[in-house]
């Protein structure tokens, strides 16, 4: 029997088997997450693999759960008091909630960049320098090489080369996002969260954003949060739907986007009343 | 139309452009029926008038055909469909090329109609009678299916378009035993055939149109797909 399938047409769109990833193959394992604000519990127990070297989306209405999920991966949640956290996040097989983990490590191997830019009132240059600069790099021709490279990365340079050591503060709104895109890549993480990084944007830079997420995949793993179920969809490997702290579905962009297998999903994707 | 959902969406201006791309399907689907079992009439009365009516009337068919091509292309531009609403949108641009071919086919059948058949040679037509009443049943189920996007419909539909095709074959070696019986009538035999080769591909049209109904509810392609796997969808 001959049957023809729809699928990949384009090569470099190789389909996972999300819940048969190789240890090789994955990033980061989430493995019976529950996070409780206080009393309130606020995701509840989940579990999935986040392949390497991809870009994972999580998308869902607001307040379900997927920036907090997010702020997980680099336990930004330790910020908040009467946050409690049971399960595990493995990164290479390590626990990140284990007992001995520095948290400040892991947050070296696991960048962040917010829905606002937030770059430092100082020159582009030592913005983009400024995680090396902690850890006592001062070598200028390290610095110099790291600031290239990074802007080159981030897309940023040919628009900011001459003026490197201008303040970061005259950027417009989508470079000062690539900027801080550039200043999480410097310290070359292999995590690389975004949470909105473009709802601030206008349309232009958030394409030119994207462009940059799909070069950044190549060299990190990518986590985005984003309100933009286009963007998910443009984006992202694979997406992760979560509704009021439960992953209702976790599967491959193009079949979540197409033929999701939930109702609940397929509510929420076509701007359904749930 | 209430298991397609369209009504729902949290954009009541969504609901209503959904609503009228259907509507305007499903009277486009109404207007093919009506011309093919419109030429079906005039060839078996040998009525001029009406094959001359089904003839002018197929621009109809086209401007629907066009109009609805914009109006999905619109939605597209402007939504931004995914899921279902995606599948019913591309079920439907698909689904209007086929129902404009068979228009054209539909024509095409008209066309014997208006050629000139001896009074002896009439009979000849009524051949196609039985494999006429087939395909239009089968044009009517294909589109009740539509209406109701029902799945089960649409395999069976499909499935029947086996029938369709052996009764066409049968006709073939009819009119080909005729043709060695009657050299002289070759001509109008033609014509016969060519409008036999224009039911069966209306046939074979239809069981396009299931193959979307199921992509559309399943999210699942069927198109060269065997009866036997179709069957355990």
């Amino acid at each position: 029997m001959i049957t023809v399938s729809p699928n990949n047409l384009s090569e470099n769109n190789v389909k996972l088997d999300l819940n048969n990833l190789s240890p090789e193959q994955v990033a980061l394992e989430i493995n019976n997450l529950d996070l409780y604000y206080g009393e309130k519990q606020a995701l509840h127990d989940i579990s999935m693999a986040i392949p390497k070297g991809q870009v994972t989306a999580f998308i869902g209405p607001s307040g379900c759960g997927k920036s907090t999920l997010l702020r997980c991966i680099n336990r930004m949640n330790d910020l908040v008091d009467i946050c409690r956290i049971e399960g595990e996040i493995n990164l290479h097989g390590e626990n990140i909630y284990g007992k001995h983990v520095d948290v400040a490590a892991l947050r070296r191997k696991v960048g962040m960049v917010f829905q606002r830019p937030n770059p430092f009132p100082k020159s582009i240059y030592e913005n983009v320098i400024y995680g090396l600069r902690i850890t006592g790099e001062n070598n200028r021709r390290v610095l110099d090489e790291v600031v290239e490279r990074s802007l080159k990365s981030a897309a940023l340079w040919d628009e900011v080369k001459d003026r490197l050591h201008e303040s970061a503060l005259g950027l417009s709104g989508g470079q000062q996002q690539r900027l801080v895109i550039a200043r999480a890549i410097a310290i070359e993480p292999e995590v690389l969260l975004l949470d909105e990084p473009t709802s601030a944007l206008d349309p232009i830079s958030t394409l030119t954003i994207e462009e940059l997420i799909n070069d950044l995949k190549k060299q990190f793993t990518v986590v985005i949060v984003t309100h933009n179920m286009q963007q998910a969809a443009r984006v992202s490997d694979q997406t992760a739907f979560m509704y009021m702290g439960d992953l209702i579905e976790y599967s491959d962009t193009n079949t979540l986007f197409t033929t999701p297998a939930k109702k609940k999903t397929e509510d929420y994707i076509t701007g359904r009343y749930g | 139309m209430d298991n397609l959902n369209i009504g729902r969406h949290i954009s009541g201006q969504f609901n209503e452009d959904l609503e009228n791309v259907i509507n305007h399907v499903m009277n486009m689907g109404g207007l093919v029926e009506k011309q093919l079992s419109d030429a079906l009439a005039s060839v078996y009365n040998s009525d001029e008038e009406l094959a001359k009516r089904v003839h002018s009337n197929d621009y109809k068919i086209n401007n629907l055909e066009v109009s609805i091509d914009d109006e999905c292309t619109r939605i597209i531009a402007k939504r931004q469909p995914a899921a279902g609403d995606l599948r019913l949108i591309m079920a439907i641009v698909k689904t209007i090329a086929d129902l404009e071919r068979i228009g054209d086919e539909a024509e095409k059948i008209a066309s014997v109609a208006l050629e000139s058949f001896s009074s002896d040679s009439k009979d000849l037509l009524m051949n196609l009678d039985n494999l006429g009443r087939n395909v239009l049943e089968c044009l009517q189920a294909t589109l009740d299916a539509f209406t109701r996007m029902d799945v089960e419909a649409a395999i069976k539909t499909h499935g029947n378009d086996d029938k369709i095709d052996r009764e066409y074959e049968a006709l073939m070696r009819q009119l080909m035993t005729y043709m060695m019986e009657e050299p002289r009538q070759i001509p109008q035999i033609m014509s016969v055939i060519w409008s036999a080769r224009a039911l069966e591909r209306i046939g074979d049209r239809c069981q396009n149109i299931c193959e979307y109904i199921i992509y559309f509810v399943k999210g699942k392609v069927v198109r060269h797909t065997s009866p036997e796997d179709m069957k355990n969808l």
